[in-house]
């Protein structure tokens, strides 16, 4: 927002350095909404596309679009106090995008949606990208970061611990993580030798053997003790990424 | 500059479309007008009743004088207002006036009157009643007893009482101003326009001022301030804030300035139908230059409170931490309105005039002068410079304390934060 000035070194933007100009390049979604409460829905959108120097009949042109495809026409002249949690969601994630910014910032965009609406934001999301635009968004759902990111950074404490890739990523991690689904008591899987950890979830279990074993052993261990649903050898979630990562420093 | 004028409009339509503003523009002048009709009307209407009053004349020789004096003081439709009802006094004083005390208490009588022995020879005269706060009744009575018992004494040293009031008739004043337009009677109007335009530039000052400030709130409070921010500068965001309620302030004024030009033309004539007492009550005129003065005043005023105003909403987190910090900014408004008898009666006195050059205060003070006698222009001139130099300064300091504050939450800040606040570049 060009507000909190660096204290050494300089910001740049899109390959240009941070100036007043570049504001309409970026769309930002606070994790607070933030809307004037008495102000009507299509009025807000409309002043905060002249913000971003919207003409007049354009950005009437693009809110209605907008409106339209979050379905929420009917509320145009609701006042914004008065729309639900995920209307406002949805609200403000139009006033984020509707000038088509190169580079969209989104903090916990998800949060409070329902299912829907979910897809919806990750559809529009994805069709921004296809678009050109730069998306970063924060979040604390892994399995979200996993569906749509194609970089990561994790930061713990306004500490930089892990970035790149999400593929490399999960590469370094190895191709050593056993997903187990089962019924019954599975106490005695802790006992195998050779696990470097383990997260048992009841019904559900991710384990991650040391590089030298095989997961055909461990597999050999539990047929026959436990019902298996589904035993699955793949690169580690980021869930437990990042439990490996952060995890000690919470505990 | 797109930008702003965006604020600009936004500010100015969310607030002229409220209930409150049309409520406040129609009922204003409504109120104020009741404020100066009201009392008048009262006071024409005001309920009259006869009343018994019982008078113990121990002198013996007040009571005709005094009953032929009160017997001019009538009622609207000609009755006496004042029966008088003698009781002889006894031996028993005491008996008699607990007697009397108890008739007052209940409502027999409306009062009492005891004239000592010695009343010509300057003896105290007792008027006793349940209340005394009807000052009308108590002055009928007081003149009527003034004029008996005065009369007594001169005839007591063989002076006719005809010739000492004509001798004693009080020489007439009137009151004129002399200005460039040249000399015109004065009884008080001068006095009420001004102190009426002052207040009205308090209150209006005042009133935008926290409008402001409580728009700057509300932006904070419902973090929309951070969108907002997103696309534009905060001096962009407070600079249209600023403009857009000053724009809904002229339109108020506007339609007030309406109403009183409709109410000036059309209800004088209106109000002197229902109540010929009017008449005598001169509107006074009003030089334009002193309309052209306040619309200038109230600008200047507006830009400098409200950019302070400004910065101490974006200090604060809600309404109730505000009312702190407002209190200085409020104070410097207080004290013009304290100092206006002082500048009334000394307007030229360079202690007068350095206090209206003082920016804060200028637009109240120097207003005032204007009104009542025009300084000469350097002053004005001068004021005025000041005026913007402190505004100029003004919008330095908020806008730095600004930017800072209205994306700080948690506790309002302490002066050392603010005076770093300031530092930041």
């Amino acid at each position: 927002m060009n507000i909190i000035i660096p204290d050494s070194g300089r910001i740049e933007v899109l390959g240009r350095s941070m100036d007043e100009n570049m504001k309409t390049e970026i769309g930002y979604l606070p994790e607070d909404r933030g809307f004037y409460p008495k102000m009507r829905l299509r009025e807000q959108l409309l002043f905060l596309a002249a913000l971003k120097g919207l003409r007049p009949a354009q950005a009437r042109q693009t809110v209605d679009l907008w409106l339209e495809r979050f379905d929420l026409v009917d509320w145009r002249t609701k006042k914004t106090e008065e729309l639900s949690r995920g209307m406002q969601q949805k609200a403000q994630f139009i006033a984020t995008i509707l000038h088509d910014p190169r580079l969209i910032i989104l903090d916990e965009p998800f949060s409070g949606l329902d299912p829907v609406n979910t897809k919806l934001f990750k559809d529009v999301m994805l069709e921004m990208r296809d678009r050109g635009a730069t998306i970063i968004f924060s979040t604390h759902r892994m399995e979200q970061v996993e569906m749509i990111c194609d970089e990561i950074c994790l930061i713990n404490k306004a500490e930089k611990v892990l970035e790149g890739s999400l593929k490399k990523i999960k590469q370094q991690y190895g191709k050593n993580t056993v997903v187990l689904e089962y019924e019954g008591d599975a106490g005695f899987v802790r006992e195998f030798p050779g696990i470097a950890k383990l997260d048992d979830y009841g019904r559900y279990m991710e384990i991650q053997l040391e590089e030298s074993i095989d997961p055909q052993e461990l597999l050999k261990l539990v047929t026959g003790k436990l019902r298996v649903g589904r035993f699955e050898v793949k690169e580690p979630t980021l869930n437990a990424i990042f439990i490996d990562k952060v995890g000690g420093s919470h505990a | 500059m797109r930008k702003i004028l965006a604020v600009v409009k936004r500010e100015y339509l969310q607030i002229v479309r409220t209930k409150g503003f049309i409520i406040g523009t129609v009922l204003g002048p409504v109120f104020m007008s009741l404020m100066l009709v009201v009392p008048i009307v009262l006071s024409v209407i005001t309920v009259e009743e006869q009343e018994t009053i019982a008078v113990i004349d121990a002198s013996g020789e007040v009571l005709p004088g005094l009953e032929r004096k009160l017997n001019d003081v009538r009622l609207k439709d000609g009755t006496l207002r004042y029966t008088l009802e003698e009781h002889r006094l006894t031996d028993d004083l005491g008996g008699l006036r607990e007697r009397l005390n108890q008739k007052v208490l209940s409502k027999e009588l409306s009062a009492y009157l005891f004239l000592p022995a010695d009343i010509v020879s300057g003896g105290e005269a007792e008027f006793v009643s349940e209340h005394v706060s009807d000052f009308e009744k108590t002055q009928d009575i007081r003149r009527a007893l003034n004029s008996v018992v005065i009369e007594k004494r001169l005839k007591g040293e063989s002076i006719d009482p005809q010739l000492v009031s004509r001798l004693i008739m009080p020489v007439p004043l009137s009151t004129h101003k002399v200005t460039t337009r040249g000399v015109e009677e004065d009884t008080g109007g001068t006095f009420l326009v001004s102190y009426f335009l002052v207040l009205i530039l308090y209150m209006t000052l005042i009133f935008y001022g926290q409008a402001v400030m409580r728009g700057v709130i509300e932006e904070k409070t419902s973090r929309v301030v951070e969108i907002v921010l997103s696309s534009m500068k905060p001096y962009q965001l407070m600079a249209g804030k600023i403009v857009g309620i000053a724009a809904v302030g002229f339109t108020q004024y506007a339609i007030w300035t309406l109403f009183g030009i409709a109410l000036a033309t059309k209800g004088r004539a209106l109000a002197s139908s229902a109540f010929p007492q009017m008449d005598s009550f001169q509107i006074p005129t009003i030089p334009p230059y002193v309309f052209f003065y306040f619309v200038i005043y109230f600008v200047l005023g507006y830009f400098l409170y409200s950019t302070i105003f400004a910065a101490v909403g974006s200090m604060v987190n809600n309404e109730k931490e505000a009312q702190q910090l407002m209190m200085p900014v409020i104070m410097m408004l207080v004290i013009p309105l304290l100092l206006i008898m002082f500048v009334m009666r000394s307007p030229s006195s360079s202690m007068s005039v350095g206090l209206s050059l003082f920016p804060f205060f200028a637009p109240m003070l120097m207003l005032l002068r204007v009104c009542i006698l025009l300084p000469p222009f350097t002053q004005i001139l001068g004021s005025i410079v000041l005026l913007v130099a402190a505004i100029l300064a003004m919008i330095w300091l908020s806008g730095k304390i600004y930017r800072v504050g209205i994306l700080m939450y948690g506790k309002p800040p302490r002066l050392p934060e603010i005076l770093k606040w300031l530092r930041y570049r």
